[in-house]
């Protein structure tokens, strides 16, 4: 209830914000139109006659003029003088034309025939051509009638016009006039009516009773009466019988077909058996299931795309922080489209999208299918590339799809963001996150509005962690699969979270279904996916996750660990899965495995791992192996980056290993198996794509992948790792989609890992794009570096993390305004990049790199779209959520009793960490109060900021975390538990920056994919841009070296600065959106850092020239940000911030480099 | 003989007489004292409902003006009109009248006349060629335009042809016999007023 609640406070926020534009639109129509009303009234009613005698006037005096060389009739006057003429176009008033009533009478005749009476009594009958102002009367074809003739004129007798004085004429009579035939109006009520003879009067209107029972259920057999009309049979019967027309018709179409003659002879056995054959591959085939999936999908449009449908039992089944997390995953907004596709595709979905089937069929063939056909080839993989989430692109397939496809793909990564902001505080509630995906643009002011209640009532803590979790998965999501494979794999791990019931809906589609359930809700980007639309679904999964993630907190490291080996397993098992099921459960398990096992694979390997483990970020952060892991990982850190691409992808897999948690509990070990399995994939991805994955990736995925990929992992993976290199390309898309997934992206950096997995899979069929990865190494790195940075080193943990917030930010931009625009942007921006990412999404490398450059070019997208669009509105909207999320770091503890209560942990991690970065933004934000929610969201994007560099300052490996989590995992729950998930965040750090990657591609997708959002997106993005840059910025300062140097007083500053705006009307708005707003800003601020740390490696210009995009794309942020009130302010802290943002990013790469 | 200074409100009834003798009266649609234009609305001289026949009058040869009941009230305002609408008719008008001049002059009957002025309403392809109608370059109606004198191609134009010229006649019966009757009561009326 609360969700659905939260979602219509969401909606509603949206809605009056978009309202609001128009308002402010139809003020400016009305100005004009006041305008040009009071120009006219002037003119009068009267005007038009006149207007129309002046007309004539000059019609007069050119018809006029003929008749003087026309012959007149005897005794008649005849041509008007020369003089005359001028004279009457001089005073177009002069004689009766100044009689506005003559006027009209005259002219309402003209064109009629009428007799026209001479002083001698002669009779002229002729057709009124005109008249003068003298009242001088001119007929056509006239002739003078005579007595006798009763017939009609001879030829000879009519001329051509006459013109008749006024002073030789004694009457002219019209007859049989129509008065109204010339009216203008003739159509209208009052014109009708005014016609009708005698008294007309309105009938006195009678209430309809149609009975009580009988209305009800006469309307409804009306609606079920399919019966329309005749039956065809009586049809014939009566034309028959009254026009004795003989139907031809033949109900067996003879005249169309032949029957089939059956024999028994030997030809005919053959073609029989072939004809079977035929029949049963295509039946068997997952497109065709897909198909009819859809046609046979029983679930309304309400249940498809709009309802929030979340698990009691899962939500409450979370304990804990983990369970927060796994809440927030669960949570997080799943866009409906997402939702869908997760629930539904995955099972129509999926099959509806290429990567359905390719799911549904085989293991491999589905991924790689339905990868490469999403991301490399396809619009479908453009949308999903963009997304991120091929899934969403799948969902697009249905009517929601596409929205939701730009919002599944952003939702994913935008819900992230859009939630983030927003979402944050509505996720928290409930499913408010869901709400934001759609709504996510332009929910996450109304989420962030609802939040605070949410936050304070039940939902925002669960929100909060879901949400923010949910963010992480969609970005993992998207980050892993990237997007493609995230989607996928979120909707997969939707369906998985929705629980069996998906894989029994899988069990039509198969494997698919099955995988997807299994594997698709341990993917984060499932859990994404499944979010918005699986989140009620999922609800059983969150709380699994929920579970996962109290475990991850306690056990994390275990269940990092475990999940890791348990992925593997269940990578395995996917993998068996997929070998066994069709390959979509393959595919998706291994899309999840991948993402799962880059995350676990990043955990166990290096901090990375856990990163990746981001969705299980809360088991990860819970995980003490993070930390050690992380320090293992600093030294894996290039591993790590791998991982951390592969994190990305396996934050989804954190999300869904937050589900999978709750599995894990069950499926801990499979998860893990997953994990590795993602991890192997994403090995095997990055060994396959070799550079998208990157060395490191390759190298600790490769060793997972290897061994719980297997073999047959392997080769499905290899599809899959395709389209997650796809995904991961999809960067470029993945921006796009990261803008969905960029929440998603902190965890799904991790799932990114995965993502680039799948990248690898994807490679072979956009090996270009993963070859551009392979210069990608920088966007492995990127991807590594994130996760690694974040995991391994604590400042390019911290890099990562800030790339991580800023992909969170960017997600939170996405998600309401900034996403589509994002996209848009983000293509043109993007072309060259991005065209390859995306497109390239389906080749590995590019997807990173082009991720990498697709963040950047996302941003500038992003900027460039806020300031197109309303992103003035968005920004400041995004603002309003981030100011809430940042409180709720600091604030949001105070603020949000819920948050402190879901996040406790985390918050008080974060909030320790968080509390000194926020402390600046919060103090702003109380400034800031004044402003409003969109504010808010502003202020949350800052205050993940904050909440970044905060963790950072908290700890510098600790602060790394802190980031990975808040941006990962969407600061604030994820953040949150970050404290007790520390290990985690600096896994969702990686997973994050990857997410980040992820989340700006997520946020071009994103944007994309809900127009909706689009503005808001932008203007999110726009915010997360800025904000990002600004966190990117402090967490520069903060996290390290380089970002102190950045500026770290300055930067954090500026970014305070900013914040205080932004973080005031936070503050006023909702402290329980501060924490959306955090994992928002903590996303945006990946997402820059995940670009830079993606450029960074390979093309650090790249990166950088993102950098400046977004700096520039902040600028409009801040515009928009002006425009609404606190803009100004976080403008100038953005711009300030991007540039920092760019030095930061830009050493972060380096770092990640290192 | 209208005093001077004195003004007709529109929506006044006016009766006067011209100096051919012809008595006129109607209601006040507008006038216009420097020209001395009377317009006056009349029923209709062929009972249409809805329409009315307009009467423009010269004051200038006119005498008996009396104004049998005037009107205070504020006349309706005026509607805008489609000028272009009305410069089509008068172009269609002066086609039609030239058109059924030609036939005139060939000698076509009034009958003739009428029948293409029906077939024309429906169909626009149509002409003559001396005394007979060419519908559609298919269906030939000669003298006396009877339905019997359709001739053409066997097909739907021809059977479509017929069906209008029997429909013509049809109607044209029955108008007569409505005209009959009405001429009577007009008749009637006028000796009664008289």
């Amino acid at each position: 209830m609360t969700e659905i609640v939260h979602l219509g406070v969401i909606i509603n926020i949206a809605r009056n914000v978009v309202s609001l534009s128009r308002l402010q639109a139809r003020d400016q129509d009305h100005g004009r139109r006041t305008t040009r009303s009071s120009g006219s009234p002037s003119c009068g009613p009267s005007a038009s006659p006149r207007a129309r005698g002046r007309m004539h006037g000059p019609g007069a005096v050119s018809l006029l003029a003929p008749p003087s060389t026309s012959k007149l009739p005897p005794g008649h006057s005849a041509l008007l003088p020369p003089n005359e003429l001028c004279f009457t176009f001089q005073i177009s008033f002069d004689g009766i034309y100044a009689n506005m009533r003559m006027v009209h009478i005259l002219t309402s005749v003209v064109g009629s025939k009428c007799e026209v009476q001479v002083k001698d009594g002669g009779v002229y009958e002729g057709v009124f051509k005109t008249y003068s102002p003298k009242c001088d009367l001119v007929l056509d074809a006239a002739h003078r009638k005579t007595a006798e003739s009763n017939a009609g004129p001879k030829r000879e007798d009519i001329v051509e016009s006459i013109l008749f004085k006024s002073s030789d004429f004694v009457t002219v009579h019209f007859k049989d006039m129509d008065s109204n035939y010339a009216r203008r109006d003739a159509f209208t009520d009052s014109a009708i009516i005014a016609k009708v003879n005698g008294e007309h009067k309105e009938k006195d209107l009678e209430p309809w009773d149609g009975g009580e029972t009988t209305a009800t259920e006469e309307l409804e057999a009306l609606e079920t009466d399919v019966s329309n009309g005749w039956d065809p049979n009586d049809m014939f019967r009566y034309n028959e019988e009254n026009y004795g027309v003989v139907s031809t018709y033949d109900s067996n179409l003879s005249s169309y077909t032949v029957p089939l003659e059956r024999d028994n002879s030997e030809e005919f056995l053959k073609r029989e058996a072939r004809a079977t054959q035929l029949a049963e591959e295509i039946e068997s085939s997952a497109q065709y299931k897909a198909r009819v999936a859809l046609e046979n999908d029983d679930r309304t449009e309400e249940e498809k795309y709009t309802a929030v449908q979340r698990n009691a039992n899962e939500r409450e089944g979370h304990g804990g922080n983990t369970r927060n997390l796994l809440y927030f995953r669960e949570n997080k907004y799943i866009p409906p489209g997402q939702r869908n596709r997760d629930v539904l595709s995955w099972g129509s979905g999926r099959q509806n999208s290429p990567r359905m089937g390719q799911s549904g069929s085989g293991p491999s063939l589905s991924r790689s299918g339905s990868h490469t056909s999403d991301f490399s080839s396809n619009s479908g993989a453009d949308q999903r590339v963009v997304n991120g989430g091929v899934p969403w692109p799948s969902p697009c397939p249905s009517p929601s799809s596409r929205p939701p496809s730009r919002y599944q793909s952003g939702p994913n990564s935008l819900p992230p963001r859009a939630a983030t902001p927003t979402r944050p505080p509505s996720r928290p509630p409930s499913r408010p996150s869901r709400p934001p995906s759609h709504p996510s643009a332009h929910g996450s002011p109304a989420p962030v509005a609802t939040m605070p209640k949410r936050m304070s009532s039940e939902g925002p803590p669960r929100m909060s962690p879901k949400a923010q979790r949910h963010p992480r998965g969609h970005r993992v999501s998207t980050g892993r699969g990237t997007i493609s494979s995230g989607l996928e794999f979120v909707s997969h791990n939707t369906p998985g979270e929705a629980s069996t019931a998906a894989v029994s809906r899988g069990g039509p589609s198969g494997g698919t279904w099955s995988s997807v359930v299994s594997g698709v809700p341990r993917l984060s980007p499932k859990t994404h996916r499944p979010r918005s639309p699986r989140q009620s679904t999922i609800g059983s999964t969150p709380s699994g996750p929920p579970l996962s993630s109290p475990q991850a907190g306690t056990i994390p490291t275990e269940s990092a660990t475990v999940p890791v080996p348990a992925a593997s397993p269940t990578s395995a098992s996917p993998a068996s899965n997929r070998a066994v099921t069709p390959s979509g459960e393959a595919k998706d398990s291994r899309l999840q495995d991948q993402r799962q096992n880059s995350p676990a694979g990043n955990k166990e390997n290096v901090k990375p791992s856990e990163a990746s483990p981001n969705f299980a970020k809360p088991e990860n952060k819970g995980v003490s192996p993070i930390v050690s892991e992380q320090r293992k990982q600093i030294d894996d850190l290039k591993k790590f980056k791998n991982d951390f691409r592969l994190q990305s992808s396996s934050a989804p897999d954190t999300v869904e290993q937050l589900l999978n948690k709750n599995r894990e509990g069950e499926k801990s070990r499979d998860v893990i198996k997953e994990k590795t399995d993602s991890s192997s994939k994403e090995s095997v991805i990055e060994t396959s794509s070799s550079n998208t994955n990157s060395t490191s990736g390759s190298s600790k995925p490769n060793s997972p992948s290897i061994s719980p990929a297997s073999n047959s992992a392997e080769q499905k993976r290899g599809p899959e790792v395709t389209s997650q290199g796809v995904q991961t390309l999809g960067p470029g898309s993945k921006q796009e989609k990261e803008d969905k997934e960029e929440k998603k992206d902190a965890s799904e950096q991790v799932r990114k890992s995965t993502l680039n997995p799948n990248a690898k899979e994807f490679n072979p069929r956009s090996f270009a794009q993963p070859k551009p990865s392979t210069t990608p190494t920088s966007p492995r790195p990127q991807a590594q570096a994130s996760p690694s940075m974040v995991g391994h080193q604590q400042p390019t943990p911290v890099y990562s993390q800030s790339v991580c917030f800023a992909p969170n930010m960017m997600y939170p931009v996405p998600v309401s305004p900034g996403v589509q625009p994002l996209y848009p942007i983000p293509m043109t921006p993007m072309p060259v990049n991005q065209a390859k990412t995306y497109r390239a999404v389906s080749n590995m490398p590019q997807q990173r790199q082009d991720q990498h450059h697709q963040n950047t070019m996302m941003h500038p997208a992003s900027a460039a779209g806020p300031p197109i669009v309303a992103t003035p509105p968005a920004y400041s909207t995004q603002y309003v959520a981030y100011s809430p999320q940042q409180f709720p770091n600091q604030p949001l503890v105070q603020h949000v009793p819920h948050y402190q209560s879901q996040h406790p942990h985390v918050y008080s991690p974060v909030i320790q960490g968080n509390a000194r970065m926020m402390a600046p933004p919060t103090h702003a934000q109380p400034g800031l109060v004044s402003s409003s929610a969109a504010q808010y969201g502003a202020h949350e994007q800052t205050h993940a900021m904050y909440a970044c560099p905060k963790i950072p300052y908290s700890k510098e490996t600790g602060p790394s975390f802190y980031f990975a989590i808040s941006t990962g995992s969407l600061a604030q729950q994820y953040a949150h538990p970050n404290a007790t998930l520390h290990p985690h965040p600096q896994h969702p750090q990686p997973s994050a920056t990857p997410t980040g990657q992820q989340q700006s591609q997520h946020g071009g997708s994103h944007p994309a994919p809900s127009p909706v959002q689009h503005h808001q997106h932008q203007a999110a993005q726009a915010l997360h841009l800025a904000n990002p840059q600004q966190q990117s910025a402090i967490y520069h300062a903060g996290l390290a070296p380089t970002p102190p140097s950045m500026t770290p007083g300055s930067n954090t500053q500026s970014p305070q600065n900013s914040f205080p705006t932004a973080q005031q009307t936070v503050f006023t708005i909702h402290p329980s959106h501060v924490q959306p707003a955090y994992t928002n800003p903590p996303h945006m601020a990946h997402v820059p850092q995940a670009h830079v740390q993606s450029g960074m490696v390979p093309s650090h210009p790249t990166a950088h020239a993102p950098m400046m995009l977004m700096t520039t794309q902040p600028p409009g942020g801040p515009q928009a940000a002006i425009a609404q009130s606190a803009l100004q302010p976080i403008p100038v802290s953005t711009t300030t911030h991007f540039p920092y943002m760019t030095h930061p990013s830009v050493q972060a790469h380096h770092q990640q480099q290192l | 003989m209208a005093a001077p200074g004195e003004y007709f409100s529109v929506g006044s009834q006016v009766s006067c007489r011209t100096c051919q003798e012809q008595r006129l009266q109607g209601e006040v649609v507008a006038f216009d004292y420097p020209s001395k234009m009377l317009a006056l609305k009349c029923p209709s001289s062929s009972g249409k409902p809805n329409h009315a026949d307009i009467l423009l009058v010269n004051l200038q040869y006119v005498s008996e003006v009396e104004i049998i009941n005037d009107r205070t009230e504020t006349p309706p305002p005026l509607a805008s009109l489609n000028v272009s609408k009305l410069a089509n008719k008068a172009r269609t008008e002066k086609e039609e009248k030239l058109s059924q001049a030609y036939a005139i002059s060939a000698g076509v009957s009034l009958e003739g006349q009428q029948l293409f002025q029906t077939i024309h309403k429906t169909i626009k392809d149509c002409k003559w060629q001396e005394k007979n109608i060419v519908v559609m370059e298919e269906v030939v109606i000669a003298p006396p335009y009877q339905v019997e004198n359709c001739k053409g191609k066997e097909g739907s134009a021809l059977s479509h042809v017929r069906k209008i010229v029997e429909k013509h006649f049809r109607d044209v019966e029955s108008q007569k016999v409505m005209q009959r009757s009405q001429a009577q009561q007009t008749q009637k009326e006028t000796t009664l007023s008289s």
